[in-house]
């Protein structure tokens, strides 16, 4: 589903270069279950961003669904992103002056579907994830566990053949953090989702099918 | 998206309030700006009716001449064929203090059917002073000595007020009743308007009576038409001509130097005005540039979302030019309310045209500059690289 070879990515600065992703080489297929660890600054996130084509490698390859999209455009690639890639982040990033009916309903915005047919996919995706009744409610009226699941509707309304997740419970207690995780692993096993999880969490990514393992930038398990 | 866009923008209202503020604020300075302009455009654009060159204004106190009204008469008599007589004059007209381009104004109030019309134009006028103007009859007849003594009071009025009378109509023959109705007044021609009070301005309702004998005691100003290369000698040998006759002080007035000077008694006032505009106008366009990028620095959380979650830099960059046209177009609606009541209640007396040309006019202007002041922060955001926003949130 996802195939990486020899990735590389350099941040440069006028003074210094740094090296975040060291020659990263990863397969993974479709319906998987993987989660990425390491300590802090290892490369997790960006090679997070790479997968999701939110960031471009220095060198390397990849191919998504069998495509290389190294060739793509912005516009070629925004739409990629929009079909094929659901993203789950630490701090949910959702949009606190809109509704969460309509902070799901945001990646419908940009496909060509009208506003009725919008409301009936954010709504069955709020179901999915147990907050059918809080559609009417603002971000800030919800705990951290009932935003990360409204991120979670957000992720998979668009019914994504792929979902990366950058350390989705990190911001919560265990008890949620399990709860979120139940979530990912039903939408894993009952739709097939392919899941990358960023995790700090030894416990949930030993609930993954694959744990990677990153060091300064390299891979080592 | 636009239901999207207004739902974002409704539930920031009070985060949007400034800006909606801002944007009220100039179209209503901008709105009176056009207003004016537009004003002054469209009286500029209208003939000026008379001709105005070669044309001098003799002014001088009579205070010594006799009092006697048939020798007055009889002094003006002679001094217009003394006048005429020299062969650089071509015409010679007595005239009220009101003639065109001077700061005189005189009013009288009119009755017809029992309506009162008011604030119309009084000239008291001589024969020639139809020629010294050239100023063509579009309806009847210009005075003749012989109106003077008539019967009935004969006027000339004006193209503006016979619409304002009689519409359509012929004028011509018709009476109409003085301001308090006791008089009536007899129209024997229809004058074409003169913008008497400069380019700008519009020539406004007037009427034209004959010089009388009673009103040679009140007579200080001669227009006297020239021929071309009446020049400054002839100018001082009048001048020491009429010193001599009415043995008082006196004063020679070009009328087109005149025009000059009354049309610029509009111009200052209005370069002054669209100067302290557009000092405003750049103080918006940068207060709204700085909205805006204050915003997008703001959003940039939002912006790496939308980027991750579907949207192209180019629909970033739409989406906060449109919400920044959408907040406009609030703004403009409220203003339109506001600016809607001036030609509903004809205010200052201005035609409604005016108030609306001045309307779409100022609408299009702050959509301009709404845009302007939107493109560069709009790109700005689209260059924002995903991954960096969502990392810095």
């Amino acid at each position: 589903m996802i195939r990486l070879q020899n990735i590389e990515k350099v941040y440069r600065t006028d003074t210094v270069e740094t090296l975040a992703i060291n020659g990263i080489s990863l397969d993974i297929a479709k319906g998987e279950f993987l989660s990425i660890m390491g300590p802090s600054g290892c490369g997790k996130s960006t090679l997070l961003n790479i997968m999701g084509l939110l960031d471009e490698p220095s060198k390397g390859n990849i191919k998504i669904d069998e495509q290389d999209i190294s060739r793509f455009s912005d516009q070629k690639l925004a739409k990629f992103r929009n079909q094929k890639l659901g993203f789950i982040f630490q701090s949910y990033h959702l949009i606190n002056d809109l509704r969460v009916l309509d902070n799901v309903e945001l990646p419908l915005l940009y496909r060509t579907s009208s506003a009725k047919e919008r409301k009936v996919l954010a709504t069955a995706a709020l179901e999915k994830v147990g907050l059918s009744n809080r559609l009417k409610h603002f971000p800030t009226q919800l705990s951290g566990g009932q935003r990360q699941r409204v991120a979670i509707a957000r992720a998979i309304v668009g019914n994504p053949q792929i979902i990366l997740a950058d350390e989705p419970t990190g911001n919560l207690d265990s008890a949620m953090g399990n709860e979120i995780m139940d979530i990912l692993i039903n939408l894993n096993k009952n739709e097939g989702t392919t899941i990358v999880m960023v995790t700090h969490d030894e416990s949930m990514a030993h609930k993954t099918h694959r744990l990677v393992r990153l060091f300064d930038g390299s891979q080592v398990q | 998206m636009f239901k999207h866009l207004f739902k974002l923008i409704w539930n920031k209202r009070r985060q949007n309030f400034l800006f909606l503020s801002e944007i009220l604020v100039s179209f209503l300075v901008i709105f009176a700006v056009f207003s004016f302009l537009t004003y002054y455009y469209q009286n500029y654009s209208k003939p000026l009716g008379f001709d105005y060159k070669r044309v001098w204004c003799i002014t001088y106190n009579n205070g010594e001449l006799t009092k006697n009204n048939d020798s007055l008469k009889i002094f003006y008599d002679n001094l217009q064929k003394a006048l005429k007589s020299m062969p650089q004059i071509e015409e010679v007209a007595y005239s009220g203090a009101n003639y065109p381009y001077s700061d005189s104004f005189s009013s009288t109030g009119l009755t017809q059917n029992g309506k009162k019309f008011n604030y119309i134009a009084n000239y008291t006028v001589g024969i020639d002073y139809k020629k010294v103007w050239n100023v063509p009859l579009l309806e009847g007849r210009w005075f003749l000595p012989e109106d003077v003594v008539s019967n009935n009071k004969n006027i000339v009025i004006n193209e503006t007020l016979k619409k304002q009378l009689f519409g359509n109509a012929q004028a011509t023959g018709k009476l109409i009743g003085n301001y308090d109705e006791k008089e009536k007044l007899k129209v024997i021609g229809v004058m074409q308007d003169i913008k008497a009070s400069g380019d700008f301005l519009p020539a406004g309702s007037a009427i034209f009576n004959p010089i009388d004998t009673a009103f040679h005691k009140y007579t200080h100003n001669i227009l006297i038409k020239v021929r071309e290369g009446a020049d400054a000698t002839f100018e001082s040998q009048l001048y020491k001509f009429m010193a001599n006759t009415v043995k008082n002080a006196v004063e020679i007035k070009h009328l087109d130097e005149m025009r000059n000077s009354k049309n610029k008694q509009t111009i200052i006032p209005m370069v002054i005005f669209i100067i302290i505009a557009s000092f405003l106008i750049i103080n918006v366009a940068l207060g709204l540039f700085g909205v805006l990028w204050y915003n997008i620095n703001k959003r940039k959380g939002e912006i790496g979302l939308r980027r991750a979650i579907g949207a192209s830099g180019r629909s970033v960059s739409y989406q906060l030019v449109m919400e920044a046209i959408i907040l406009a177009t609030i703004s403009l609606l409220v203003g339109c309310f506001f600016a809607g009541q001036f030609p509903l209640l004809s205010v200052f007396n201005i035609p409604a045209s005016v108030y609306i040309i001045a309307m779409l006019l100022s609408v299009a202007f702050i959509y301009l500059l709404v845009l302007f002041c939107s493109l560069y922060p709009g790109k700005q955001a689209a260059n924002i690289h995903p991954a960096v926003a969502l990392h810095e949130e």
